[in-house]
């Protein structure tokens, strides 16, 4: 699904990320582990386009993307939960939500992905004529997934989906993404909580200072010493 | 009596101010362009109607078909131009005023600087009148306002219920999220400043049913326009509707009670106390755009 080969990436004008290579076969869900600063951010805005400034291959689904903007990456099943979840304030849930079924592919079918997007969030449907900048922070980061479900992906983009949640909250939220997981949807996931990482992930990934420091299944990575000291700092 | 004559003919000419002022309020809230070269096509849309109606003897309104395409794709073509070149949203006001200069020249050139009005017979609307009670409203003023309500809220339903609509408020709000749901920013700027030089030319069209041309009209526009942006909101198309009425509304009924030489020291006196009160504009709700 997503092959990344010897990805070079900049956050401004600071290099953040050097020869990062990993994969997402179809239908799992990947780890990306690490500390602040270790580049997991600008890992998520390469693949969706959104840093104008990398090199390296990065493939989704056979295509290179590398050199793409990020509305072409998009029409290739890419959607992002972006860090700080950034839904539209300004505007309805209900129009977030149909704005993630922007793309050609999604709005045909955009009332069938409200529905499956209501079956995994019920409160989003009792929200749904409310700005989404009045919503708590666990209902916006439902939203932000919502809305990029509604993209119809075949690669699921998050990062640090439980960034500021309540940990009822965090429960919902994972309990999402293996919900669409188990829809066949690819997840890379970043995220900061080891636990609740691995826990949804099959595989994973450990960055340090930019580059991959570890790679392995969840068990071997949640065992595995490096981890324990790059990610909790022992 | 005069009171609220003057009251109900600055409604009905606030309808006009608020076309004219929706285009720079969208494109400057949406696309970061604060667009002074809308007054050039404006102007431009009210000498192509003068031309072809005086030349071709073809009604005012019909001169539509051709002024609408010539400032869709003018519009279009300089939004294009901006995004090539990327200009900033202060940039942008420098360019444009530049740009409204050499259209204001121009314009002097080919028609000359002299007042210049559409002549009776080719202009059917210019001496009919509506009598009701003992209220007259000019036919001009009463197809401006009809026409620029309907555009209005035509372009503000297409804003709220259609995907193009969320698209470009999504753009409004945050850019590159915007860009990762799949909207191409050169894409819908460019249509959308096409639409706005569309309504340029239906407000150009509108403004020489009823009044003589010249040149210098253009500046003549932008006070009163721009306080219609900065009390509707930018961006904010109902508000600039209920802003024009307002300005409409207030500087007729000012130069009837006061004198017409008041009229702008009042207007201007409002807008800065509207700018302490509600900078944000007078009727958006809470932290919108």
């Amino acid at each position: 699904m997503l092959e990344i080969r010897q990805l070079d990436a900049f956050y401004g004008d600071a290099q953040a990320l050097w020869g990062v290579t990993m994969d997402v076969h179809d239908g799992e869900t990947v780890a990306v582990l690490g500390t602040n600063g270790a580049g997991k951010s600008t890992l998520v805005n390469a693949v969706a386009g959104l840093h104008a400034k990398r090199s390296g291959r990065i493939s989704v689904g056979g295509r290179d993307v590398a050199a793409l903007p990020a509305h072409k990456v998009c029409e290739y099943g890419v959607a992002v939960v972006p860090e700080g979840r950034r839904v539209f304030p300004g505007m309805s849930v209900y129009d977030n939500l149909c704005l993630g079924a922007y793309r050609r592919t999604a709005r045909a079918e955009y009332r069938k992905g409200l529905d499956r997007v209501h079956d995994i969030f019920p409160r989003l449907r009792q929200r749904t004529g409310q700005l989404a900048g009045s919503l708590s922070g666990g209902e916006q980061q439902m939203l932000a997934i919502g809305r990029a479900l509604m993209a119809k992906p075949t690669l699921l983009l998050l990062d640090e989906p439980s960034l500021g949640l309540a940990p009822v909250m965090t429960d919902e939220v994972f309990e999402a993404i293996e919900a669409v997981n188990a829809q066949g949807v690819s997840v890379l996931l970043v995220e900061q909580d080891v636990d609740r990482a691995l826990e949804a992930a099959s595989r994973g990934y450990l960055l340090a200072e930019g580059r991959v420091a570890g790679a392995g299944t969840s068990a071997e990575l949640r065992a595995s010493d490096t981890v324990q000291r790059s990610v909790l700092g022992i | 009596m005069t009171t609220i004559q003057a009251a109900l003919s600055g409604i009905l000419l606030g309808g006009l101010y608020a076309l004219m002022a929706a285009g720079v309020s969208v494109t400057w809230g949406v696309l970061r362009i604060i667009n002074l070269a809308h007054f050039g096509m404006i102007l431009l849309g009210a000498y192509l109607t003068f031309e072809l109606a005086t030349a071709w003897r073809v009604n005012p309104l019909v001169t539509l078909v051709v002024s609408v395409p010539a400032m869709f794709v003018l519009g279009g073509a300089l939004q294009w131009a901006f995004d090539y070149l990327r200009v900033s949203e202060l940039n942008s006001l420098l360019i444009t005023f530049g740009l409204l200069i050499v259209v204001v020249q121009s314009v002097s050139n080919v028609w000359s600087a002299d007042f210049q009005r559409m002549a009776a017979e080719v202009n059917p609307y210019a001496t009919e009148s509506v009598r009701v009670g003992r209220f007259v409203f000019p036919v001009p003023t009463l197809l401006a306002f009809a026409i620029a309500l309907l555009v209005i809220l035509g372009a503000h339903l297409v804003l709220r219920r259609t995907f193009i609509g969320r698209a470009l408020r999504a753009y409004a709000e945050d850019r590159p999220i915007a860009a990762a749901f799949g909207i191409d920013h050169r894409r819908i700027g460019v249509l959308l400043a096409a639409v706005t030089g569309a309504t340029a030319a239906v407000a150009g069209m509108l403004f020489s049913l009823a009044n003589a041309l010249t040149p210098a009209t253009a500046f003549e526009w932008f006070g009163t326009v721009f306080a219609v942006v900065i009390l509707g909101g930018i961006g904010h198309l109902v508000g600039t509707l209920a802003a024009g009425v307002l300005v409409g509304l207030l500087s007729s009924v000012v130069s009837v009670v006061l004198s017409p030489a008041t009229a702008p020291f009042v207007l201007f006196s409002a807008i800065v106390l509207a700018l302490i009160l509600r900078p944000q504009g007078l009727f958006t709700v809470g932290a919108t755009r």
